[in-house]
């Protein structure tokens, strides 16, 4: 068995309207060989709309809070390295 | 009336217990835990979406022994065995499908209160980098000619 498993998971399609929306999440799986331990992190994907007419698109689900503490914490990275490289040329 | 008696030895029902533990485990990597029931509301559906971590582990043993100490004639045999085990669920909003006969769309579920944490951390980081630095310069020795 494998110790680390990247998956796409698809769910039940669901019919608004005139659409057809179908979820998907991804699921990460941790499980150390011989342990009796594990972890799942599962977190939504993308919804894929299908039209009446046939037509499919794919709305990304993105995670914007995420996104927002990532970009700061290189934002504060980045300008603790800048703070470091000024004040090592004055 | 009648009582119902349960035949399972503390092992078995302790083994089941991790089964059900491990069921409910690999359910949290199904597609129906991160998108909730959806909420109609005349003809728009309300998709609630959150990303799940859960994590566990556990461990079980037994053993058994033979003692001699209170009659060595006569040895004492002794058995058991246990187990233990915990585990964590973290569940946190992460968007909001909007599905109506106008059109799909995803609305993003912004945390402020953890952003605002985030921010005041990477600044607090940028002062106090900001603070040692010049505070080291201050401390650079004097050269006396």
């Amino acid at each position: 068995m494998t110790a680390i498993q990247r998956e796409i998971r698809t769910g039940e399609s669901m019919k608004v309207g005139d659409f057809e929306i179908t979820p998907q999440t991804r699921v990460l799986k941790i499980q150390l060989p011989g342990s009796h331990a594990g972890l799942i992190w599962n977190r939504p994907k993308a919804m894929i709309v299908r039209t009446a007419d046939g037509q499919k698109s794919t709305l990304p689900v993105r995670d914007v809070t995420r996104i927002v503490i990532w970009g700061m914490l290189a934002g504060g990275l980045l300008g603790a390295i800048l703070i470091g490289l000024m004040n090592r040329n004055t | 009336m009648t009582d119902e008696t349960n035949m399972n030895t503390p092992e078995e029902s302790g083994l089941d217990v991790f089964q059900d533990t491990m069921e409910e485990f690999l359910a949290a990597a199904d597609v129906r835990v991160v998108y909730g029931e959806p909420i109609a509301h005349d003809d728009t559906l309300i998709i609630p979406t959150a990303e799940v971590l859960c994590g566990v582990g556990f461990g079980v043993g037994s053993g058994s022994g033979t003692s001699t100490e209170q009659n060595p004639e006569k040895p004492m045999q002794g058995a058991g065995s246990g187990g233990g085990g915990g585990g964590r669920i973290l569940s946190r909003p992460v968007a909001v499908v909007v599905a109506s006969p106008e059109g799909v769309r995803v609305e993003p579920v912004v945390d402020v209160t953890k952003i605002g944490l985030a921010a005041l951390t990477a600044v607090g980081f940028m002062v106090g980098m900001m603070f040692r630095m010049s505070s080291r310069r201050h401390a650079l020795p004097t050269t006396d000619e």
